[in-house]
C-alpha cells in the first residue's frame, strides 16, 4: 500500500447503501415463506433479458452493456419456497404490508421523512438476478439523518424492495442463480456521501446497524446485510463497491478506491500529455488469425488447438507504458482491461489478454513479441494488446479494451465494483443511473396514512445510543450496555430496573452472560419471551431463587416454556432457607462429612462449601451460605 | 395552464396545482409540514384517488404526497419526457422476403399511460422494429396500424375488417403476414381468420406476449422473432397462432387457429393446442412441423377464400347446476339467433331447460352442443338425457372448442338463416375444429409431485 496517499487530501467523499433483510413471515410481493434457504430445486426455467427503454424515454447504460454479455440465465426453482410470482409468470400480490410497517418503523428511527403514499417503481437489472429483469422497489422515507460524532450523517432514502437471486455460477456465457431468497423483503439506507475518511465509513456503518438491528425486526446471519459503499475523489466519479458483507473490509477497500481513482487521474493526464484529446487515439485493430499458429504462449497455443479460438489484436499507438500504470495497489491498468474483457465478452479464464508492456515470465516471450510486432506494425512507442477465444466474444473483447482506453481520458468511469476479500476490486459493470427506474404498472400507489404513521412513532424505541447511556448510568458495564441496547427482551430489563428490586448487575447477568452461556450449551433462550423473563425476575425479587440456581431454572424454563417455573423448584425441593433454617441446613449436611480426609486441611472450608452447594444451590445466597460455611470447624 | 399540464390531477390535487400554479413535468420544490421535496410532477392516474401530487426524485423513484402536507410548490425548471422509441423504416433487401406486420394492439404492443398508469397499446409496428433490431436479419417488413385495441376489446368488426385487409396484403405479394394480437381473445381471433380467410397461399401469423415489451424479460421479442420468421420462411401456410412452448425462453410453438386456446391467466406458456399436437415448434431459425396434413405455402392466391361475414346474434351458455330456464328464454326474446351450449360432461344440462330450449328452436334458434371440460367428445348417445336433448334438436359439435363453436356459428348465420345448411357448415370441419380422432397424446395435464413429471422438470428447462 502506498503510504503516501491521503484520501483526506484528496476531497475523498464517500456514501453507504445499507440493505438489510427485515423479519417477515412472507416475502414482499407473494405469498411464499420468507427466510427459508435450501439447496434442493425442482425445475429450471432458462430467460435473457433485453434492454428497454425508461419511463423518460432512454436506455439505461448498464442495460446495453449487460445486453451485450448475451448470458443465458438459469433459475433452479424449488417447490417450497418459490411461486410463480417469482418466476415472473404470475403478477405480484399486494404488497406485504408487515413489511411496510417494519420500513416505517425503520425510517422513523433515521428520522426520516415518510411519503404519504407509495409508488412501487421496477429497478432493473439486466445481470438476471432476478427473473423478471427488474426488482419491484418503494421509497418509504426520505432526508433523514444519524448522529454522528459532533455532526449529522444525512440519510437520503429508505426504500423497501424484495431480495434478488443468488449466484451459483457465471461461467462464459450461462449464469446460474438460485431463486429461494428472491424476494425477500428488505430495506435498503442510503446515506448521503459525507464520510470523508476511510474510518468514518466504517464507524457509521456500525451507527446503522446498530439502530437497525435494535428494531430486532431485522433478520441476522449470513447473507441477511449487504452493504454498498459509494466513493469519489476530487475530479473523479462516483464509483459503488457493490455487495460488501462485512464491516472491518469497509477502510481498505475505500481506501483503495480513492487511490484507483487518484491513479485514473494521473492516466488521464498520461493520456493528454502525451497524445491530447481522445480523437487524436489511434487504435488499430489487427485480426491474428493469419499469424495465430505461429504463437507459442502456451495458453494461447492450448486455447486454438482446443477450442478454435481465434486471436485478435488491438495497437494503441504512441501510448507506451499506459499498461504498466498503477491503479490499485499491486494492479496495474491492464487490470482494468483484463476485468472489462472478462465480465462483458465472457472471457472468464483468466489471463484473457497479453500485452507488450508484461515483462513478467507469465507474458509474451520475445519471440512472440517479435512476431506480433511485425503483424501489427508495431512502433517502439506503441503498446499493443491481444485476446483470444470464439470469434464473436474476441471481436466484443478488442471493442471494449477500445472503448475502456476511450474512457480513461475522462479519467473514472462510472462503474459498479465488485469487493474482494483482499480490499480490492474487481469491475462488476456500468454504474445504473435514475433511467433504469420504471414505475410497477402492476401494482396501485399506495396512501399511508398520518395515523398509521404516528401510531408506528407512538412505539417506537429509543435509538441505541441513547439506550447505552441510560444503561451505564444505571451501573451497567459498558460492554453489557452495548448488548442490552439491542437486546429483543430489553423492556423487561427496563421494567425490572424501575421497580428497583434487584441488583442492575444481577439482572443484566442473568439475561446476558448466563444466557449466552447457556446458549452456547444449546439451550433456546433465545425462545423466552417477555412473559418467561417477568416470571425468572420475580421470582428473583421475591428472593425464592438465589443467583447460584439461576442456571438450573433458566435451563428449566428454556426446555419446559409452558410450564410453570415456582412448580419446578417446589418439585426440585428449592425452596429459600432463611436465618436458622440455613445454619441447620448447612450443619447437618457437614456433620457427616467432618472426618473426611484432606491432603490439606486449610482446604476444608472450600471442600464442604462445594458439598453444600451441590445440595442447596440456588436456595440461599451464596455469600450468606459462605460465612456460615467458613465457619464450620472440622 | 392546459389540460396536458394537469394530467390526471382533479378535485383537490388540481386544484392545488392550479393555486400554486405548478403543472406535470414541473421541476419543482415542494414544501410540506414533512419536510422538502424536490422532483418532477408526474401525470396523475385517473383512477388514482385526488388527494396526493406524484414526484419522480432524481433518484428515479416515484412518491405521492398529500395535498394537505404541501404548504408551497415552487417551479424551477421543466423537463417534458417523451417516451419514445425511434420508429425506424426496414432496410429494403431484395433477397428477402416480403412479409407485412398488421398491429391490432394488445401487450406486444404496449407503452405505460400516465392516466391510467396501466399499460396501453401504443406502440407503433415501427417502433416494435426498433426495440428488436433483429427482424432486419429475417425479412423485409412492411407495417401498419390496423387497430390499438386491447384484446378484449377486439370483436368481429375487427375480424372482418383483419381478414379484408389480409387479404388485400397477400393479393399485393406478401410472403407472410404477422398480426400482432392482446392475448385474451388471441384465440377467438385466429378462429375466426380461419374462417374469414381461407386457402391461402401463405401464412398467417397471430403474435403477442405474455409479459410487456416495456420489461427486459418479456416474451414479446422472442415471440416476434419467430413470428416473423414463421411467416416469411414456414412452410404450413395457415392461420396459425404463435407464441412460447415452454415459460423458458427456448421456442415458440404454432398452433391451429381452430385448436389453440388461453390456458392460463399470466403463464408465458398459456397458449395450448387442445386435443391434438401443435402444428410445428420453432426456435432461433429452425421450423420443425410436427404433424401432417398442413396447407403447404404456395398455393394459387386466386383460390383465397375470403368470408368476412359475422352474425352478432350469438351467444356460449355456460351451463352450471341449477341453471334456470329463463337463461334460454331471454336470449330467445332478445333476439338471438344461435347458442352455443358448454355443457357438462359429454354435453348436458338440467331436465328443467328442455320447454326452453324446445321453445328456442321452433323460435328458428340454432342450438349446439359443446363441452366445458374442453378436452373431449359430445357424446349425447351414452345417457338418456343426451338422446333427450337432441330430440330437442340440439346439435352435437364433437370436440368443437365452445369459443371456435361460437366463432364458427356466428361465421355461418352470417351467411345462411337455413337450418339444415347452417347444421352442415357447423358440422363440417373447415380446419381441424372437429378433429375425427383425439390422438394419445392429445389430452396432457400434468400432475407435480410424481416421480416422473418431477423428473422430467427437473430435466428440462420448460
Amino acid at each position: 500500500m502506498n503510504n503516501n496517499f491521503d484520501p483526506a487530501a484528496h476531497k475523498m467523499k464517500s456514501g453507504l447503501e445499507v440493505h438489510h433483510q427485515i423479519l417477515t413471515e412472507g416475502k414482499l410481493f407473494c405469498r411464499c415463506p420468507a427466510g427459508l434457504y435450501t439447496n434442493k430445486h425442482d425445475a429450471e426455467i432458462l430467460r435473457h433479458m433485453r434492454p428497454t427503454l425508461s419511463e423518460l424515454g432512454e436506455y439505461d447504460g448498464t442495460a446495453l452493456m449487460e445486453f451485450k454479455t448475451k448470458k443465458e440465465i438459469i433459475y433452479l426453482l424449488d417447490y417450497d419456497t418459490v411461486c410463480t410470482y417469482e418466476m415472473d409468470d404470475t403478477p405480484p400480490f399486494p404488497i406485504n404490508q408487515e413489511a411496510v410497517d417494519i420500513a416505517i418503523e425503520i425510517a422513523l428511527m433515521l428520522n426520516c421523512k415518510i411519503v404519504s403514499e407509495i409508488h412501487i417503481a421496477r429497478k432493473q437489472y439486466l445481470d438476471g438476478s432476478i427473473p423478471a429483469g427488474f426488482q419491484r422497489t418503494t421509497i418509504i422515507g426520505v432526508d433523514g439523518w444519524v448522529p454522528y460524532k459532533d455532526r449529522k450523517i444525512h440519510i437520503v432514502q429508505l426504500a423497501l424492495e424484495e431480495d434478488a437471486c443468488r449466484e451459483i455460477s457465471d461461467i462464459g456465457h450461462v449464469v446460474t442463480f438460485k431463486t429461494d431468497r428472491l424476494s425477500m423483503p428488505l430495506i435498503e439506507v442510503v446515506t448521503a456521501p459525507e464520510m470523508v475518511t476511510p474510518n468514518e465509513v466504517a464507524e457509521v456503518g456500525r451507527i446503522i446497524g446498530r439502530l437497525l438491528r435494535s428494531t430486532g425486526k431485522v433478520r441476522r446471519g449470513l447473507g441477511s446485510v449487504r452493504q454498498d459503499v459509494n466513493v469519489s475523489i476530487e475530479g473523479g466519479t462516483r464509483v459503488e463497491i457493490k455487495g460488501v458483507p462485512r464491516i472491518p473490509l469497509f477502510p481498505a477497500l475505500v481506501y483503495n478506491e480513492a487511490y484507483r481513482q487518484h491513479n485514473l487521474l494521473k492516466i488521464k493526464d498520461f493520456l493528454t500529455t502525451t497524445i491530447g484529446s481522445i480523437e487524436d487515439l489511434k487504435a488499430d485493430e489487427f485480426d491474428l488469425q493469419a499469424i495465430a499458429s505461429k504463437v507459442s504462449h502456451r495458453l494461447i497455443k492450448k486455447s486454438i488447438e482446443k477450442r478454435d479460438a481465434k486471436l485478435r489484436g488491438v495497437v494503441f499507438r504512441n501510448l507506451k507504458g499506459l499498461l504498466r500504470m498503477t491503479t490499485q495497489p499491486g494492479l496495474t491498468f491492464a487490470h482494468e482491461l483484463s476485468e472489462r474483457v472478462r465480465v462483458i465478452a465472457c472471457l472468464d479464464q483468466l489471463p484473457n489478454l497479453l500485452h507488450t508492456e508484461d515483462v513478467s515470465v507469465a507474458g509474451l516471450e520475445p519471440k512472440d513479441q517479435q512476431l506480433l510486432a511485425k503483424a501489427m506494425n508495431l512502433n517502439k512507442n506503441d503498446t499493443a494488446i491481444i485476446a483470444w477465444g470464439s470469434e464473436q466474444d474476441v471481436k466484443t473483447a478488442i471493442q471494449e479494451i477500445i472503448l475502456r482506453v476511450q474512457e480513461a481520458f475522462g479519467g473514472v468511469p462510472n462503474e459498479t465494483r465488485q469487493a474482494k476479500s483482499n480490499g480490492l476490486t474487481d469491475f462488476e459493470r456500468i454504474l445504473p443511473g435514475a433511467d433504469r427506474m420504471y414505475p410497477d404498472t402492476d401494482s396501485p400507489p399506495t396512501a399511508i396514512t398520518l395515523e398509521r404513521i404516528e401510531k408506528i412513532r407512538a412505539q417506537l424505541s429509543r435509538p441505541p445510543w441513547e439506550l447505552e447511556k441510560k444503561y451505564t448510568e444505571l451501573g451497567i458495564a459498558k460492554h453489557q450496555a452495548e448488548i442490552l441496547a439491542l437486546h429483543p427482551q430489553r423492556a423487561v430489563v427496563e421494567a425490572v430496573l424501575a421497580k428497583n428490586a434487584i441488583d442492575p448487575k444481577l439482572v443484566v447477568w442473568t439475561m446476558i452472560d448466563l444466557g449466552k452461556h447457556l446458549q452456547r450449551q444449546e439451550f433456546p433462550i433465545q425462545l423466552l419471551e417477555a412473559s418467561h423473563w417477568e416470571k425468572v425476575f420475580a421470582l428473583i425479587a421475591e428472593k425464592k431463587i438465589y443467583r447460584e440456581g439461576l442456571d438450573l431454572l433458566l435451563t428449566f424454563v428454556a426446555a419446559h416454556p409452558e410450564e410453570d417455573p415456582e412448580d419446578y423448584l417446589a418439585a426440585q425441593n428449592i425452596t429459600p432457607l432463611l436465618g436458622d433454617n440455613l445454619q441447620k441446613k448447612i450443619e447437618k449436611i457437614a456433620a457427616p462429612n467432618r472426618n473426611l480426609k484432606l491432603f490439606d486441611d486449610s482446604n476444608w472450608p472450600k471442600v464442604l462449601m462445594g458439598i453444600v452447594m451441590g445440595e442447596i444451590r440456588g436456595r440461599a445466597a451464596g455469600r450468606d451460605i459462605w460465612d456460615i460455611v467458613k465457619n464450620q470447624t472440622r | 395552464m392546459t389540460t396536458e399540464d394537469l394530467k390526471g390531477y382533479r378535485g383537490a390535487a388540481k386544484e392545488l396545482l392550479l393555486r400554486e400554479n405548478a403543472r406535470v413535468w414541473g421541476d419543482v420544490t415542494i414544501a410540506t409540514n414533512q419536510g422538502e421535496f424536490k422532483g418532477l410532477i408526474l401525470p396523475r392516474s385517473e383512477t388514482a384517488d385526488d388527494q396526493h401530487i406524484v414526484l419522480k426524485l432524481s433518484t428515479g423513484y416515484n412518491v405521492g404526497l398529500h395535498v394537505s402536507t404541501i404548504n408551497k410548490i415552487e417551479e424551477i425548471g421543466y423537463r417534458k419526457a417523451h417516451y419514445k422509441i425511434p420508429e425506424k423504416i426496414f432496410p429494403p433487401d431484395p433477397e428477402k422476403r416480403n412479409v407485412t406486420l398488421l398491429g391490432t394492439g394488445g401487450t406486444i404492443a404496449s407503452r405505460l399511460d400516465y392516466r391510467t398508469g396501466a399499460v396501453i397499446p401504443a406502440f407503433s409496428p415501427g417502433e416494435l422494429y426498433g426495440a428488436v433490431p433483429e427482424l432486419v436479419d429475417i425479412c423485409n417488413l412492411k407495417t401498419y396500424k390496423l387497430y390499438g385495441e386491447f384484446s378484449e376489446n377486439i370483436g368481429p368488426a375487427h375480424w372482418m375488417g383483419m381478414a379484408q385487409r389480409i387479404a388485400e396484403e397477400i393479393t399485393a405479394g406478401a410472403d407472410g403476414i404477422v398480426i400482432g394480437h392482446g392475448t385474451d381473445t388471441m384465440h377467438h381471433s385466429a378462429a375466426a381468420l380461419t374462417f374469414m380467410v381461407q386457402n391461402t397461399p401463405v401464412p398467417v401469423i397471430i403474435v403477442g406476449s405474455q409479459r410487456s415489451s416495456d420489461r427486459p424479460s418479456s416474451d414479446a421479442a422472442l415471440n416476434l422473432i419467430n413470428a416473423c420468421y414463421a411467416a416469411a420462411y414456414g412452410e404450413i401456410a395457415e392461420v396459425l397462432v404463435c407464441m412460447f412452448g415452454p415459460t423458458s425462453d427456448q421456442y415458440d410453438l404454432l398452433h391451429r387457429g381452430t385448436r389453440v386456446r388461453k390456458m392460463h391467466s399470466s403463464y408465458r406458456s398459456t397458449f395450448r393446442t387442445i386435443g391434438e399436437r401443435p402444428m410445428a415448434r420453432i426456435a432461433k431459425e429452425e421450423y420443425i412441423p410436427m404433424r401432417t396434413p398442413y396447407r403447404k405455402r404456395g398455393g394459387d392466391a386466386s383460390q383465397m377464400k375470403i368470408m368476412p361475414v359475422f352474425d352478432e346474434r350469438v351467444s356460449i351458455v355456460y351451463y352450471y347446476p341449477n341453471m334456470k330456464p329463463d337463461i334460454i328464454d331471454s336470449l330467445v326474446d332478445n333476439g338471438y339467433k344461435g347458442i352455443i351450449i358448454a355443457g357438462t360432461g359429454l354435453g348436458h344440462v338440467n331436465k328443467p331447460l328442455y320447454p326452453s330450449l324446445k321453445k328456442a328452436y321452433e323460435a328458428g334458434v340454432h342450438i349446439y352442443m359443446t363441452v366445458q371440460t374442453l378436452w373431449g367428445y359430445v357424446q349425447m348417445f351414452v345417457y338418456d338425457t343426451g338422446r333427450d336433448i337432441m330430440d330437442l334438436g340440439v346439435v352435437p359439435l364433437d370436440n368443437m372448442l365452445p369459443e371456435v363453436a361460437y366463432v364458427k356459428l356466428g361465421w355461418t348465420l352470417g351467411q345462411t338463416q337455413d337450418r339444415d345448411e347452417v347444421k352442415k357448415i357447423m358440422t363440417t370441419p373447415i380446419a381441424d375444429e372437429i378433429t375425427a380422432r383425439e390422438p394419445i397424446d392429445g389430452y396432457l395435464v400434468m400432475q407435480g409431485g410424481l416421480p416422473e413429471v418431477d423428473y422430467y422438470f427437473k430435466s428440462y428447462k420448460r
